[in-house]
């Protein structure tokens, strides 16, 4: 057996130790080469995308080689620390620090040659599925079919080579200089239990504190500056909430005797502060990632639900027409018709005329009469106005945005309405009586409905026109491609179709969503794997531990009690401090655009956790059969 | 007390090996037994098998009259922690709590009182002489100190049926001899039974009694006299007739 053959199989034959280790690398190959796959996609690549997409592309599949360095280094080291003991053996048979070290490398570039070439076979095999889920979200008029994918192939092999070349030499600098003593018995010793300083566990709770109070409290462009700072102090708040606080809180429960020696709490919370020091690092490596991938995909969902919303909120009815004074007024409003009619759709129609009037400083302003107004808000289902003689109802334009820089906050109803008395001559003075927030006709300026009866004492009017609004019978949409050929000829005479808007909007956001979500996904997994290695670095202790005390008569509940609630804690901690984080940041957010988040936040978050109360599920399951098996 | 009645141990595998055949042993109240033979002999199987850790394949093993095995195993862990006590060569101590917690922990289980618990480890802490280490983690102690607290752990609970296997197996001989004379007057003040695993002859002869098995089966017994002395003698001629090393005879023989 040659040097090279025993580091060969040395992987072979211990499949179990190195499985987690391979897996990791396996997904991270994989993960940048369904990317790149995509990245590199000829339907992408060529005109058809901007320049800025594909330069984005670029700088994701950057982020994401930069974090696989980072996590496969860490899954290394976290590794290579379990096989100390096995190390010292081989030193003990002999085995010179150097041969160590090139045998570690041996195995590693066997490791990493082998999972480069699985991840990339993985990835080709969903590629397909990647494409597709590309297709719905970018969408992309052609569909994206599958090719071979060539370049991201050598791309992927070439990248990952060196990535496995630097970090099996960063692997020799892990492994440098240990008394072989310590080696041996690296398990065995005990590292002692953990203490908190009560300064830092103060300080943990003050710079959580200030940074969720001031994150709350700011608004508006405030959000931008505050970021940095709060941001700063929120991530040095959390690495002390993990190495100091919770050692505190541990090391209090355990003081206080009543709850410490109450059933299973014990043989619980005993390791828990022991681990505290290993678990600590990784609790916030993992939270802190999982609040980059929460805020990131939130305030990506969240910006787009606000685009969105704005235009539906602008869209009362499917299709209206104001027309910019093209002259071409009547033939346009035919050819809408007749669009329709040819393509089978059955719409309402309805016209008004708006009365425009100059006011003193040379704006516009529109009152238009009641029953008018009626109309449209009866064909788009809002809710119709009931006005008496003589008392005029101001309408402003419901504002998507929190209120605050909002033009109709801050100041009572009264003074609005005072406000907004409107002299049109010597005999004829608009006072409102009433103000109401409504979309129902298109404007960004308050407007004036009077009652029919009043309206006919109005003076001249300065100008007028015509605003005809089509509704689809059902509620349903028009096809597309009728939407397409209306606003393609008349979006600048003045059609506006909400439906086809949202779609442009959603076309140009499309790629920047999708780039967010496979980010935030592949943080939010190897944050998964961060803390299956955690826990799975203490499985050998944990058997031990259970061995030892089911000999005395621990019952199967008990043990289940105590396995479940060791990984819940293990895998909901850093979470329940990410979600908390992220809802913050999201709310900061909001505050930022004037516009509640809320139901985005609450739906990327809980997403999230549910996928971790799954993800939680399975491995406990794994977890506790592994415990129970070493107990037979 | 204890009835073991031909029980026989088969471990099924590729190649079924036989690890006890037909066992027979009666254990009296108040009784202290020793169970010696060979390395490979089945007597950490036989202890196994009374600590209701392992299942015989047949046969049947009666503590008090009653068969524990066939305790459904909810019920099984619960009669471990009540009725029996261990004590392990390897102390089995939790390294991340102190001596009390650790003598404390079965009772925590079945969640007593915490002045009960107090109370019970503070009396039993005062008789094994151990008061003065009671705060202390198992890393800061000595192996015999470290053997002492486990066997109170053990005692915590008043068992009936105490089982020690190889308890001085990792102890020098001054801790060895300190263990052995504490189970000694705990067997002959507490009346606990006792049943002991051994390959030291020396700790063997503080028992009343020494059964020798070898490749799972009986191979003889012998009784204590008076002199503790004279039964070390007996122990260690028995062991090398069944075929020990020839530095297992005495030098001192008569």
């Amino acid at each position: 057996m040659t040097f090279r053959q025993f580091a060969f199989n040395n992987v072979i034959w211990n499949k179990r130790l190195y499985a987690a280790y391979f897996l990791t690398s396996l997904f991270t190959v994989m993960v940048f080469f369904t990317f790149s796959i995509f990245a590199s996609h000829p339907q992408l690549t060529g005109n058809n995308m901007d320049s800025y997409v594909s330069f984005g592309m670029n700088v994701a599949a950057g982020i994401i080689y930069v974090f696989s360095f980072f996590f496969v280094l860490y899954s290394m080291s976290s590794f290579l620390q379990s096989r100390k003991k096995e190390f010292g053996l081989l030193m003990m048979q002999g085995m010179s620090m150097k041969q160590i070290r090139s045998m570690v490398f041996l195995e590693n570039m066997f490791i990493g040659l082998l999972a480069t070439i699985g991840g990339i076979g993985l990835g080709l095999i969903f590629s397909k599925g990647i494409l597709l889920i590309a297709e719905n979200v970018l969408i992309i008029d052609d569909e994206l079919p599958f090719y071979f994918p060539t370049q991201p192939i050598l791309l992927t092999f070439g990248c990952f080579m060196v990535l496995f070349f630097l970090i099996s030499l960063f692997v020799s600098y892990v492994l440098r200089s240990r008394k072989l003593i310590d080696l041996i018995k690296g398990d065995k010793k005990s590292k002692g239990e953990p203490k908190a300083n009560l300064f830092l566990t103060i300080l943990a709770v003050l710079l959580l504190g200030t940074g969720y109070a001031v994150a709350l409290t700011v608004d508006g462009l405030k959000v931008v500056v505050a970021m940095v700072p709060v941001i700063l102090v929120v991530i040095i708040g959390t690495y002390l909430l993990f190495t100091q606080l919770s050692v505190f809180i541990i090391r209090r429960l355990k003081k206080n005797e009543n709850v410490f020696w109450y059933k299973t709490n014990m043989i619980l919370l005993s390791d828990l502060s022991f681990r505290m020091k290993d678990n600590a690092r990784s609790f916030f490596l993992v939270a802190i990632i999982s609040t980059v991938a929460f805020s990131a995909i939130g305030s990506l969902y969240g910006f787009q639900s606000f685009l969105t919303a704005g235009i539906k909120q602008a869209h009362q009815t499917t299709i209206s027409y104001q027309d910019y004074d093209t002259g071409n007024e009547e033939e346009n409003v035919s050819y809408i018709d007749e669009t329709l009619q040819e393509a089978n759709i059955d719409m309402d129609k309805d016209q008004i005329t708006l009365h425009y009037y100059e006011v003193s400083d040379e704006s516009r302003v529109f009152i238009t009469k009641e029953s008018d107004y009626n109309r449209i808000a009866d064909l788009s289902d809002n809710e119709t106005l009931q006005i008496e003689d003589g008392s005029p109802v101001l309408v402003s334009p419901e504002m998507i945005l929190l209120s605050s820089s909002g033009d109709n906050s801050g100041t009572d109803e009264v003074d609005i309405l005072k406000d907004a008395v409107l002299e049109l001559d010597e005999n004829n003075t608009l006072e409102p009586a009433q103000l109401v927030l409504s979309n129902v006709l298109p404007s960004i300026t308050k407007y004036y409905v009077v009652s029919d009866h009043d309206f006919e004492s109005l003076p001249e009017s300065a100008a007028e026109e015509n605003y005809y609004a089509w509704q689809e019978a059902e509620d349903n949409e028009i096809p597309l491609q009728i939407a397409e050929k209306l606003d393609e000829k008349l979006s600048t005479e003045g059609i506006s179709i909400g439906q086809y808007e949202e779609y442009v909007v959603n076309k140009a956001y499309g790629p920047i969503l999708f780039v967010g979500l496979f980010i935030g996904i592949v943080f939010f997994v190897s944050a998964g794997s961060f803390l299956y290695f955690r826990l799975y670095s203490d499985l050998d202790e944990d058997k031990k531990k259970f061995q030892a005390i089911t000999k005395m008569g621990l019952t199967d509940k008990e043990l289940k009690k105590v396995l479940n609630r060791q990984t819940a804690l293990l895998f909901f901690a850093p979470i329940a401090v990410a979600l908390v984080h992220g809802a913050i940041a999201l709310t900061s957010l909001s505050h930022m655009f004037f516009y509640s988040l809320v139901k985005e936040s609450a739906m990327v978050l809980g997403l999230f956790l549910i996928i971790q109360i799954v993800y939680f599920c399975i491995v406990r399951f794994y977890y506790i059969r592994q415990v129970k098996q070493a107990l037979r | 007390m204890l009835k073991v009645r031909q029980v026989s141990k088969v471990y099924e595998g590729k190649v079924s090996y036989r690890a006890l055949s037909d066992i027979n042993l009666i254990v009296e109240d108040n009784e202290f037994v020793g169970i010696m033979g060979p390395s490979g002999s089945g007597k950490t199987t036989l202890l196994n098998m009374i600590a209701t850790i392992d299942e015989p394949t047949t046969g049947e093993i009666l503590i008090n009259g009653k068969d524990p095995h066939r305790l459904k195993k909810e019920k099984l862990a619960q009669f471990r922690r009540r009725e029996l006590g261990f004590v392990f060569q390897d102390f089995n101590l939790l390294h991340t709590l102190t001596v009390e917690e650790n003598m404390v922990l079965p009772l925590t289980l079945d969640g007593k009182k915490v002045s009960e618990m107090k109370e019970k480890a503070k009396n039993i802490a005062a008789k094994l002489g151990i008061t003065e280490i009671m705060n202390k983690r198992t890393y800061e102690i000595s192996g015999g100190q470290a053997q002492r607290a486990a066997v109170a752990r053990a005692m915590i609970h008043t068992p009936k049926l105490l089982l020690a296997d190889e308890p001085t197996g990792n102890l020098d001989s001054k801790s060895s001899k300190d263990v052995m004379e504490m189970l000694e007057s705990i067997n002959e003040k507490e009346k606990t039974t006792m049943l002991l695993v051994t390959h030291d002859p020396q700790a063997a002869s503080y028992c009343n009694r020494v059964v020798f098995i070898r490749d799972g089966k009986f191979y003889s017994e012998i009784h204590r006299g008076d002199n503790r002395q004279a039964f070390f003698q007996k122990i260690i001629d028995t062991l090398s007739l069944m075929g020990g090393d020839s530095n297992d005879f005495s030098s001192v023989r008569v």
